[in-house]
């Protein structure tokens, strides 16, 4: 097999969580559909999430990257030496700071969000449409 | 570099993520666009923060954002109207 030179997937991470901030960006300013609007805002939180959680990979380290949980396979691994364990370990485990802050914004994502469809449910009860410019001529038209 | 064969599978979800965002904005039938923005997206964001070392986030992924937010969204297509105009 012949020498394939690709970024790694760190940056490929990072690469797409740019794109999907973008997509979300052109989708909630350009698009004319409220319920599109809060896909948009969806991708948004899952490109910020994405980047976060890429953030805390660690890339081109000897023996592979590892989930940050110690446990005793490792501990039997090293002959049971606690300090060379505890050294490889931190070497090799993601830093999970990242992960942390991602878990709580998934959380306050789903408040977000259910607050923003029941403010679309009740537009829709009084101005009967689902378009963003008829509701905006609208009220400007009764102001 | 070389990049090894196990990696692969992982810059196609990235591209598949991507992907499918951009796919789920242009149909018209508005649960089809939920399904595959919000279901489809979430699942393949599921695998690629358990292949980037985050099983806990890929849980709380699993559980919120492929099943209870296009829930949600499915209420408020259903309580409002179906087709974008």
């Amino acid at each position: 097999m012949g020498e394939l030179t690709i970024v790694n997937i760190q940056t490929a991470s990072f690469i797409g969580s740019i794109s999907l901030v973008l997509i979300g960006l052109v989708a909630v300013l350009f698009i004319d559909n409220l319920i599109k609007k809060v896909l948009g805002l969806m991708f948004l939180t899952d490109g910020v999430n994405l980047f976060l959680v890429a953030l805390g990979y660690r890339v081109n380290v000897p023996g592979g990257a590892v989930i940050p949980i110690f446990t005793e396979g490792f501990f039997k691994a090293h002959n049971a030496s606690m300090a060379t364990a505890i050294g490889d370990f931190s070497a090799r485990a993601g830093f999970c700071l990242p992960y942390a802050l991602v878990l709580t914004n998934i959380v306050i994502g789903a408040a977000t969000m259910s607050v923003v469809l029941g403010l679309i449910i009740r537009l829709y009860q009084r101005h009967g449409t689902l378009s963003s410019s008829e509701i905006l001529t609208e009220r400007m038209e009764n102001d | 570099m070389t990049v090894p064969v196990s990696d692969l599978p992982i810059y196609a979800l990235i591209f598949a993520s991507v992907a499918i965002a951009i796919l789920s904005l242009l149909p018209r039938d508005l649960y089809k666009a939920v399904i595959v923005g919000g279901g489809i997206e979430g699942l393949s964001l599921t695998v690629l923060f358990m292949r980037l070392l985050a099983p806990d986030v890929a849980l709380t992924q699993a559980i919120l954002a492929s099943a209870l937010i296009p829930a949600l969204i499915f209420i408020t297509v259903y309580k409002t109207s179906r087709w974008e105009s």
